[in-house]
């Protein structure tokens, strides 16, 4: 029983920041229709942003945070508007083409600068935990960055529903040309969808640091997984992602425990081709004719 | 006029005036940089031990990142294009074994410093020659230590599904197996997962007397790091070599304090010039010398000498590796073919325990510094 409740629970709470990395990339998704390939590296960027500010101002990463965030919305609003906005009609070769080699690029500058050696941060609560009785114990980081994301989510949900601009940004995602036509700037909205979406990812990068480690090529695993995440739940959906983000933790952790470690991959995409097969438009996701 | 200049060449190449060609291959940046930063460190501390010495040495570094197939591109270099008379490298045991096959085909002594792995050296390549003690010592001496400090009973696996934690692990078990201690977990890992915690939970459960753990250096700290957060209370967590046994994992006090791991080397046996060589080494580079180092450095020295030696032959400087004894600051020394393996150097190895975040020898008992914490005192 305790081998249950703590893998069911380390699943929810890493889950929690896999969810933060699949909203981001199902925005992006959902107002531009451009599989963002480098979002896994931008997660990456947030992660040695956050090392940067620890090592050499001794700012906490969980404080970090408040400095990644807006700082990673300006990344991405900087990409949206350089980059991605010229091939937003081209063909979608094109645009994944532009988005793997973008991340290819972010990767090896980041590798130029840091080298590839590994990077660990080490908090005072690195290793911290609170007991909730039967031998089961909650990590504090791990527990805090979860707290953070449901926070972020929270406000991102309200920010989507009730604002002016979150409204703005669900019309261009379901229909860009009316959207248009009702005086809607779209670009803007592209610039401030993928601002958010790098801003998420570079939040959940923050969130990870003291519990795991930094190096230039951890993008490419969390890429793909935000992509499973985001295919699960519904390619375009916020509630899809975040579920889709719970699911694939707890997953993880259930057959790390159940099975092995070595399998714990095998049983996610089993899961995720199962689920493509029973409902080929994800967990949350409506088709599209 | 060509064939006058390889002519004059190879005079040159034969007088001891000239300096020995001698190739490294080491992962000097990649995962495994901050080991390959040692065994740089005690080829530097080398290559001025062999000038003071008379030997000069043109090193060619290569640097394989930590992957085979860039090492084997090094080594075909190397070999062919640098002319070297012998290599010292490469680090992990992958890229070793990939690299032994090409230094049996061009025929260039290798001599590899640290690489655990058994089969590099049980595939009869006379070219290829080991410093350190094989994977299966790395098993032996840690479990040989446990059944002197304790009884245990049971013992749980956990470690990397690459060539190095494999093999490490299946030696140890077949070990245990012999000593009538029960496996209750095996678990292999990919390298790089996020979160170990249910996995040592799962382990947990079982309540292992001994954790086995082989991981290299970020692994080795996440690994200990989600095991007090699980409270994974063993008699002993033994740590198989590489990440346990790095200056990176002792800064980590409160979770590296009292685990037990092997090593091949420490600066305070009675091993000739081993004090001086970590003396040297600390005031060098402001860093402990760890085993990396000083296999590093002993195999360089013994690679110059006998390429010098040889006057720069490559079946000659094979030839007196073979035939050779040394006795320096790794022990006595002597490529031996014993047991299925060829040119393996059967060096003793060193248990020992975090304490106070140094390194101190606590097994066998003619080299031990400390008395052992056993067993493995509550997380606080």
């Amino acid at each position: 029983m305790a081998v249950f409740l703590q893998s069911l629970i380390s699943g929810i709470l890493i889950g929690g920041v896999y969810a933060l990395i699949g909203i981001g990339l199902t925005l992006i998704f959902g107002v531009m229709r451009v599989i963002n390939f480098a979002h896994g590296d931008i997660l990456m960027v947030g992660m040695y942003l956050t090392y940067i500010l620890f090592t050499f101002a001794g700012i906490d990463p969980f404080v970090s945070v408040l400095i990644s965030f807006p700082l990673m919305f300006i990344f991405g609003g900087f990409l949206q508007k350089v980059f991605i906005n010229r091939v937003l009609n081209a063909v979608a070769q094109n645009q994944i083409l532009l988005t793997i080699g973008l991340g290819l690029i972010m990767s090896n500058t980041v590798m130029l600068i840091f080298t590839s050696d590994y990077k660990i941060i080490t908090t005072s609560y690195s290793s911290s935990t609170f007991q909730l009785g039967g031998g089961v114990s909650v990590s504090w980081p791990l527990l805090i960055s979860f707290l953070i994301t449901s926070a972020i989510t929270a406000v991102l949900y309200w920010f989507l529903l009730k604002t002016d601009t979150g409204q703005a940004i669900r019309a261009t995602a379901q229909d860009r040309e009316a959207a248009q036509l009702m005086g809607i700037n779209v670009k803007r909205m592209s610039i401030i969808a993928f601002g958010l979406g790098s801003a998420l990812a570079g939040t959940a990068g923050a969130l990870i640091s003291p519990t795991y480690y930094i190096f230039p090529q951890v993008g490419s695993t969390f890429t793909l997984k935000a992509f499973v995440i985001t295919v699960l739940g519904g390619m375009g959906s916020v509630v899809g992602a975040t579920l889709g983000g719970v699911l694939i933790g707890i997953t993880e952790s259930m057959s790390a425990a159940y099975i092995s470690s070595g399998w714990k991959d095998v049983v996610v995409f089993s899961l995720f081709l199962l689920v493509l097969l029973l409902k080929p438009s994800g967990l949350m996701g409506k088709s599209r004719t | 006029m060509r064939k006058h200049l390889l002519a004059l060449g190879a005079t040159l190449a034969m007088s001891p005036l000239m300096a020995q060609k001698i190739g490294v291959i080491n992962s000097m940046s990649g995962p495994e940089a901050p080991i390959g930063e040692s065994i740089t460190n005690g080829i530097k501390l080398a290559e001025e031990d062999l000038a003071k010495k008379g030997i000069r040495v043109q090193l060619v570094w290569e640097d394989d990142t930590g992957k085979p197939q860039i090492s084997m591109s090094a080594m075909e270099k190397l070999a062919t294009r640098d002319n070297v008379v012998g290599v010292v490298g490469p680090y992990t045991s992958a890229c070793s074994n990939a690299v032994s096959k090409l230094a049996q085909k061009y025929r260039v002594p290798l001599l590899i410093p640290a690489a655990a792995k058994e089969e590099i050296t049980r595939q009869g390549f006379k070219y290829v020659f080991r410093m350190n003690a094989p994977a299966d010592r790395y098993a032996s001496s840690l479990i040989d230590a446990s059944l002197t400090l304790g009884k245990p009973k049971t013992i749980a696996f956990i470690y990397e599904n690459t060539d190095f934690g494999t093999s490490t692990s299946k030696t140890a078990k077949d070990y245990v197996a012999t000593k009538g201690i029960q496996v209750v977990a095996d678990e292999p890992y990919p390298k790089g997962s996020a979160d170990y915690r249910s996995t040592l939970a799962k382990i947990k459960s079982k309540n292992p007397d001994l954790v086995f753990m082989v991981s290299y250096v970020a692994d080795a700290i996440l690994l200990m790091r989600q095991s007090r957060e699980v409270g994974l209370q063993p008699q002993a967590f033994l740590g198989g070599g590489a990440g346990f046994t790095t200056a990176e994992f002792a800064r980590e006090h409160a979770i590296s304090e009292n685990v037990i791991s092997c090593t091949q080397w420490t600066d305070d046996v009675n091993w000739p010039g081993a004090r001086d060589f970590g003396k040297r080494y600390k005031a060098k580079f402001g860093k402990d010398a760890t085993y990396h180092a000083a296999c590093a450095y002993e195999s360089m020295m013994i690679m110059a000498e006998s390429a010098a030696k040889s006057g720069s032959d490559r079946d000659k400087t094979q030839a007196l590796l073979k035939a050779g004894k040394w006795n320096g600051i790794m022990g006595p020394v002597q490529f031996a073919d014993y047991d299925g393996f060829t040119n393996q150097n059967n060096h003793p190895m060193l248990v020992q325990q975090i304490q106070a975040g140094g390194y101190e020898t606590i097994f066998p008992k003619e080299f031990a510094t400390k008395k052992a914490v056993y067993p493995f005192p509550r997380w606080k």
